[in-house]
């Protein structure tokens, strides 16, 4: 009776269609010493009798001679059979196998029937081989079987665990015993090296043998666990140590596992691979035994085997009892930061089995760990000879993707779950990882970065680093109460024409990847949030995102923003602020999420930018949008002989390699992008104390600098909107120096970077002073007190020269008496402005030229 | 060890052989171990010395016949050949039994395809990789380059191929499916060799060129090269760290031709089915179309290269002076005695990119020439162009007009499907010089595929990059070309770096005799590559200098003063001094000052 456990023998009658628990492995037969089995003659041998198994990638390219152990259903002699089994296998009482309860049915078809040399086997217990190395098959046994039961992983230690004290391939195995699916078994080869690490290089170097034999012992303890199992389960390793480039897999990598990071680039078809095939019988319907297929050829039964017919030559397939495993071929190339420079990718065939058929997709980043094989080509079908040339492809036993922990430039700079775990994967990334945190080290990496971002474009420092905060960002935050605060940092940028705004911007535009790059003209409101369109296949109407909510996470750049239509502008202001886009039209009532940041650049309205007036006056921008924005620039083209002779050094060393001009080291593009995505992903400044108390106390020094004790007049220098932008500030800067906590220095430079935004554009040019007002309201402190003067002596006036009721007096008159009284410039407009705010008293009525006091 | 017994030429396979029997008998008996070619592996045991010393020393490099579409068919198989093109793709590595054990010695398969002897057991083999590239002629290549280096008179040496072997390739040629275009231009300059054969048809080895010749109109009677349409090779590359070679390199291969029509043939292996699913690539390039090159010696091309004669002289800045004059004055006479426009052609033809800082490039100088309409660009421009193709070894001629944009392939991609990479016309070699004649466009409206051409155009013109489309993302490969435009007003589409009205005075109508033009092509070779070295005091000079000019006039930025520094060292080194003085920059601004005034 065929124990279940290892029967090699598949003779008894009622086997046939019993699934053969063979201890076969899908890989081809290793060879033992050839003490044992005088046929091996050095050639690699192959078990073309793998059934119910997943099939094999295991055409060995030598000719081989027809494998032993072909399954007959007829009553040979077990003990030849076993003869075979054993030559190949260790069988083995003589492994040091802890048995317990289940029969010492061991893998390599033992049973115990009576014939049985009953250690019969022991016979043959001299020490088995791999050909051509030392390695002891049953040591390979039993450190095999001690990894799979012991190894316990140390990540797990401190896991109480229920089932205790098992190790974590044994849990592994039970679910998959309970589950009753699966069919593989993940093995880390981490964990083996820890445990083993001869076992390890032991694998890696032999992996067709070594395989095979942790096929068997798995086999062995399922069986042990549980008798009635059937299927086979096959052990997947995978997490090399080392991965090998593509490129540099050479001949002495053939017959090794290698683990291949690259992107599939085409796939087959699956196809199917006969494994059994059925014939019938075309005089009496009778239906043979499956016959196996054997290198590609599968052996007609020229003789109908039912007693009664004995007919000849006809036999005929019958493909619906076929049994088929599927196949497939995939190209893989390598990925594009691994190509030199000047050079195309190479590609890599990759053979695909049964599960693992449709794992990936073209386009998919994926770590393979496989097998290296190599075959020969023959000349033609009927030739012995071969060509000397050699096709190579790797058996796969595993396919990981590696999309989610790439760093990688087309990954959104922003991330959905700003509490990303680091996860086991990320820290494996390892070096670059690592690389990026050195640099963060460095004392001067706040400069780097400067003179990293636009490296092109001359000067303009504190503009850049104003754009390196708004590409690392604040952290956005949400009070339990519902309140909101955004963590993205809008600029504007307004100054002269020649200078080069509109390449900052494509700069920006080219690094953040999720940016949306308008020219003001060219936008609508609509274009910009989002637009109703019909969807061609269903017919419906469907929201289609515009340009902010597309660039959702990113960075939205407008050029031309003065351009822009009022409509298009009047949009902006939701966005800006609460980084949403509500849409109500066509039925549609919703509200998009859109979280970007702005980076706008505006011209002046006259060629070049008047200084005496303001910012304002200059642009024709509302003051309320423009309080929107947290950092304003002015880029003024000043005819300063000391830039002009920087400009110039910078032209000429260009051109020269001097080595005298040094250049400080920057950073190149790549860099820069998985530096800031990895900051944006992983590291969330918190404010500390003492910075939180150096931004109160900064933010009241900025605010008393406006009230002068000495001066009557209350020039606002500061809002509470620019404390926000100081808190973003101030995070986005710890964030450049990867730290968790926002310190006091943060803190001081970002006042230091508000200060020289505001003075460019706040300057109050009549009096010098900062003047927040002026950005709100567009009227500075100094305007406002004039103003009121004027109202004032108008009223004083109008109160004393005119009567009530009398009769109207032409503005004019009114003008030049008040021009007589002070000694202010007083305009006409100023003066009608004047009685328009008497009107709104009540004092006063205009009718045209005349005003009449009632 | 080169005696006479090797020929070289007739048969280096055996010496190769012979070297290795030799060396590995050599090590055997050293070192006594059991593998003693194991050491072989990825080195050379003295076979390519052998070579190189015939080839260089020995001056047999003249007996070394080209490999050509129109000898394709004469050369015996096995022979030593000759091929100069440029690496169009890299087709991978391949594995082959290098070394292998047949009774007691030691046999190579190195440098061939075909083992004679059966494959023995793996145990007693080695097996050994080989670089494959797939090398077509150069595109653009002018006519004239083709006369530095001809090879032996192949007619003699035709009777040696038998007859059987034409028949074959007849019927191969016959049977041929795909589109057999017209040959380029291979105009054999050397008189010895008859351009084709009756037997041999020259057929096309890249199919899949989709440029449509219909739209391109002839700009001065001569066909264009259209890169890839006469023949292409494909070279095994032996020993050598594959990052030296570069896609688009022009070089030179000399190594064993071999033609074993039976390997190509498809095997319908019922045994096993795998083979044909792991497909080969070289299995489209079939052996009676595409030679198969096993290179021994391989070096790159340059200009200089090309030129007949070794340069002679020393590159004195008399010697260089004079030249400069006398290519000066035929470029007057070519542009119609329009100066201006002749000084500023001479700097753009000696200008080639130095540095690259970013995307900054330093060093390139492209040109617009505004001011043309049809019939002037017709009568000038087609004298330009024939000037042009004498002067330079690659450059092309490309009709800018509506249909050319919306249909031309200008973006190499990557074809995954069968897994090569399909040529565009911007697969270019260093040092080509394209000329754009712009006043063909018309109003007319561009597809989507016209856009992406300007864009590529664009690109091209700023950071000399060009973008190949690799399906899943895009690859960016650094090129050098020189680019001048003829057009009406200013160019929109190629925005160049200098912008000359041209005003023409006369009708051109020269002749040049060969030495003249040998003395040009010497010269532009010779300053292109001489190096630039300048002191401080140049430095400290040239900044007082911008800094008075920005001074002076306002409208000056970046841009411009760089391209005046670019201009002022070109003209420099076309006087053959290689350090810039304050004469050179006087000499570009009062040309600047002259163009200004014509702009207005």
């Amino acid at each position: 009776m065929a124990s279940r456990g290892g029967g090699g023998n598949s003779n008894s009658p009622n086997s046939v269609s019993s699934p053969d628990v063979r201890p076969s492995s899908p890989l081809p037969a290793t060879n033992s010493s050839p003490a044992q089995s005088g046929r091996s003659g050095g050639r690699r041998r192959r078990r073309g009798s793998a059934s119910p198994y997943p099939s094999s990638p295991s055409l060995g390219g030598f000719e081989t001679p027809p494998p032993p152990g072909r399954r007959t259903p007829s009553g040979a002699a077990t003990s030849r059979q076993r003869q075979n089994w054993t030559g190949r296998f260790p069988p083995t009482p003589s492994t040091p196998m802890s048995t317990d309860d289940v029969p010492p049915s061991s893998e390599a078809g033992d049973e115990d029937t009576p014939e049985t040399d009953g250690g019969g086997v022991d016979a043959d217990a001299a020490p088995v081989f791999v050909w051509g190395t030392n390695i002891s098959v049953q040591d390979v046994n039993a450190a095999i079987l001690r990894f799979l039961r012991h190894f316990r992983d140390p990540r797990d230690a401190g896991r109480v665990d229920p089932v205790m004290d098992e190790g974590k391939y044994m849990r592994a195995i039970h679910r998959i015993l309970e589950l009753e699916g699966g069919e593989s078994l993940d093995v880390d080869a981490h964990d083996v090296f820890d445990h083993d690490p001869d076992l390890y290089g032991k694998m890696v170097r032999y992996p067709l043998e070594v395989l095979a034999i942790f096929d068997i012992v798995l086999m062995d303890l399922v069986a042990r666990i549980e008798p009635l199992f059937e299927k086979h389960i096959q052990t997947r390793i995978y997490n090399l140590k080392s991965s090998v480039c593509l490129r540099n897999l050479n001949p002495s990598d053939i017959e090794k596992m290698v683990s291949i990071k690259g992107m599939i680039i085409r796939c087959s078809s699956v196809i199917p691979e006969l494994k059994e095939a059925v014939f019938r019988c075309l005089v009496c319907g009778f239906y043979s035994e499956p016959v196996m297929v054997d290198r590609g050829r599968v052996t007609e039964p020229h003789i109908c085997q039912k007693e009664q017919c004995k007919a000849t030559n006809s036999m005929t397939l019958v493909h619906n009892r076929c049994r088929f495993a599927d196949k497939q071929i995939i190209k893989l190339q390598e990925t594009p930061d691994e190509i030199p420079e000047g050079g195309t990718p190479h590609t890599v065939s990759v053979l695909m089995h049964d599960k693992l058929v449709d794992a990936g997709k073209p386009g998919d980043r994926v770590e393979i760990t496989g097998i290296y094989r190599a075959m020969t080509i023959r000349i033609g079908p009927t030739q012995r000879t071969v060509k000397s040339i050699f096709k190579t492809y790797i058996d796969c036993l595993h396919i990981k993707k590696t999309d989610k922990s790439r760093l990688h430039i087309e990954d959104s700079m922003g991330t959905d779950n700003p509490d990303a775990n680091k996860t086991a994967e990320d820290v494996s990334l390892g070096d670059k990882v690592e690389k990026l945190k050195e640099l963060s080290k460095l004392p001067d990496i706040y400069d780097r970065l400067t003179r990293s971002l636009a490296p092109n474009i001359w000067e303009l420092d504190d503009v850049k680093r104003g754009l390196l905060c708004q590409l690392f960002g604040g952290n956005p935050l949400r009070l339990p109460s519902g309140a909101s605060f955004r963590g993205d940092i809008n600029i504007l940028l307004v100054g002269d024409p020649g200078t080069s705004k509109s390449q900052l911007l494509q700069y920006m535009h080219k690094l953040s990847p999720r940016g949306i790059y308008t020219s003001g003209r060219g936008s609508s409101a609509v274009g910009l949030t989002a637009y109703v369109a019909k969807d061609p296949e269903t017919g419906e109407t469907v929201l289609e995102s515009g340009a902010l909510v597309l660039s959702d996470k990113g960075v939205c750049c407008i050029d031309e923003f003065d351009k822009m239509s009022d409509n298009a502008r009047s949009m902006l202001h939701e966005v800006m602020e609460q980084q949403t886009v509500s849409i109500a039209k066509a039925g549609i009532i919703a509200s998009l999420n859109a979280r970007t940041s702005v980076l706008a650049c505006a011209n002046p309205t006259e060629s070049r930018y008047n200084p005496r007036l303001s910012v304002i006056d200059n642009i024709h921008l509302a003051p309320t949008l423009l309080s929107r924005f947290d950092l304003i620039y002015l880029i003024l083209d000043k005819a300063d002989e000391q830039t002009d002779r920087r400009l110039a050094k910078h032209i000429v060393s260009l051109h020269f390699e001097n080595p005298n001009i040094e250049e400080i080291e920057a950073l190149d593009l790549p860099t820069l992008v998985a530096y800031i995505s990895y900051a944006r992903k992983y590291i969330q400044p918190q404010l500390s104390d003492e910075a939180a108390e150096e931004l109160t106390r900064g933010y009241v020094e900025m605010r008393k600098r406006g009230n002068n004790p000495g001066s009557r007049k209350k020039v606002i220098t500061a809002t509470a909107r620019q404390i926000e932008s100081l808190i973003r500030l101030s995070e986005a800067l710890a964030r450049m120096r990867f730290s968790e906590v926002v310190e006091v220095r943060d803190v001081v430079e970002a006042f230091r970077l508000l200060e020289v935004a505001m003075q460019q554009s706040a300057t109050d040019h009549a009096t010098g002073t900062i003047d927040m007002d002026l950005i709100m309201t567009g009227v500075s402190a100094s305007e406002r007190l004039r103003r009121d003067n004027l109202v004032a002596a108008t009223r004083n006036l109008v109160m004393e020269k005119m009567q009530l009721g009398g009769p109207s007096v032409r503005m004019i008159e009114l003008l030049e008496e008040l021009r007589k009284q002070s000694s202010m410039e007083i305009h006409l407009h100023d003066l009608r402005g004047a009685l328009g705010t008497l009107m709104t008293e009540g004092a006063v009525v205009i009718h045209g030229d005349n005003v009449k006091r009632v | 060890m080169v005696g006479p017994q090797y020929d070289l030429v007739g048969n280096p396979l055996g010496a190769v052989h012979a070297t290795f029997e030799r060396a590995a008998e050599a090590t055997a008996a050293e070192s006594g171990g059991r593998e003693p070619v194991a050491a072989f592996r990825g080195k050379d045991w003295g076979a390519s010395e052998v070579f190189r010393s015939f080839l260089f020393e020995q001056g047999g490099l003249d007996k070394v016949p080209v490999l050509d579409a129109s000898n394709l068919g004469l050369i015996k198989p096995n022979t030593l050949v000759r091929f100069r093109g440029m690496v169009q793709d890299m087709l991978g590595n391949e594995y082959y039994v290098g070394a292998f054990k047949d009774g007691s010695t030691w046999r190579t398969n190195k440098f061939s395809d075909f083992s004679p002897f059966s494959i023995p057991h793996p145990c007693d083999s080695h097996l050994w990789e080989r670089h494959l590239f797939h090398c077509v002629p150069v595109p653009g290549q002018n006519s004239w380059t083709r006369e530095s280096s001809p090879g032996p008179d192949l007619r003699t040496m035709s009777s040696c191929l038998t007859s059987e072997q034409r028949d074959k390739r007849k019927r191969d040629a016959d049977n041929d499916a795909m589109d057999v275009s017209e040959n380029g231009n291979v105009e054999s300059s050397s008189p010895s060799k008859k351009p084709k054969d009756d037997d041999v048809q020259n057929s096309n080895s890249s199919p899949e060129i989709s440029m449509n010749k219909g739209h391109i109109s002839e700009m001065n009677g001569v066909d264009h090269h259209i890169p890839g349409s006469s023949f292409s090779c494909l070279v095994k590359v032996y020993d050598m760290p594959e990052s030296q070679v570069k896609l688009n390199d022009v070089a030179e291969f000399i190594g064993v031709y071999t033609f074993d029509p039976e390997l190509a043939a498809p095997t319908d292996n019922s045994d096993d089915i795998m083979f044909d699913l792991i497909e080969d690539v070289t299995a489209q390039l079939p052996p009676s179309k595409v030679p198969r090159l096993h290179c021994l010696v391989r070096r790159n091309l340059s200009a200089h290269d090309f030129l007949s004669k070794p340069p002679t002289a020393e590159p004195s800045p008399i010697l260089l002076k004079g030249i400069r004059q006398s290519l000066l004055s035929h470029l007057t006479l070519v542009l119609g005695k329009d100066e201006l426009a002749a000084q500023c052609l001479l700097l753009h033809l000696l200008s080639r990119l130095r540095n690259k800082v970013d995307v900054v490039t330093v060093g390139r100088l492209s040109l617009n020439f505004t001011g043309f309409n049809r019939e002037s660009a017709s009568i000038f421009g087609n004298q330009l162009n024939n000037l042009i193709q004498r002067l330079l070894p690659y450059s092309q001629a490309i009709p800018l007009s509506i249909e050319y944009l919306n249909a031309a392939t200008l973006q190499p991609r990557k074809d995954n499907q069968s897994g090569r990479l399909v040529t565009g016309v911007l697969q270019l070699p260093q040092g080509t010089h394209l000329t754009f004649d712009e006043t063909l466009l018309q109003s007319g409206s561009l597809t989507s595929k016209g856009v992406e051409n300007t864009m590529l155009l664009k690109n091209l013109m700023e950071s000399q990059m060009v973008e190949y489309d690799f399906e899943y993302y895009k690859l960016e490969m650094a090129t050098d070309v020189q680019l001048l435009t003829l057009s009406e007003g200013k160019s929109n589409i190629l925005l160049s770096d200098l912008i000359v009205p041209f005003r023409p005075s006369s009708v051109p109508a020269v002749n040049v005799s060969a030495e003249e033009l040998e003395s040009w092509r010497w010269y532009l070779a010779t300053v292109r590559s001489l190096p630039q070295s300048t002191e401080s005091e140049t430095y400290q000079m040239i900044q007082d200098e911008m800094v008075s000019a920005m001074r002076d006039d306002r409208s000056l930025g970046c841009s411009e003063l760089s391209r005046w520094l670019t201009m002022a060292q070109i003209m420099a080194s076309s006087f053959g001094e290689n350090s810039l003085s304050i004469e050179h920059w006087q000499m570009v601004k009062e040309l600047e000052r002259l163009r200004k005034e014509r702009l207005h």
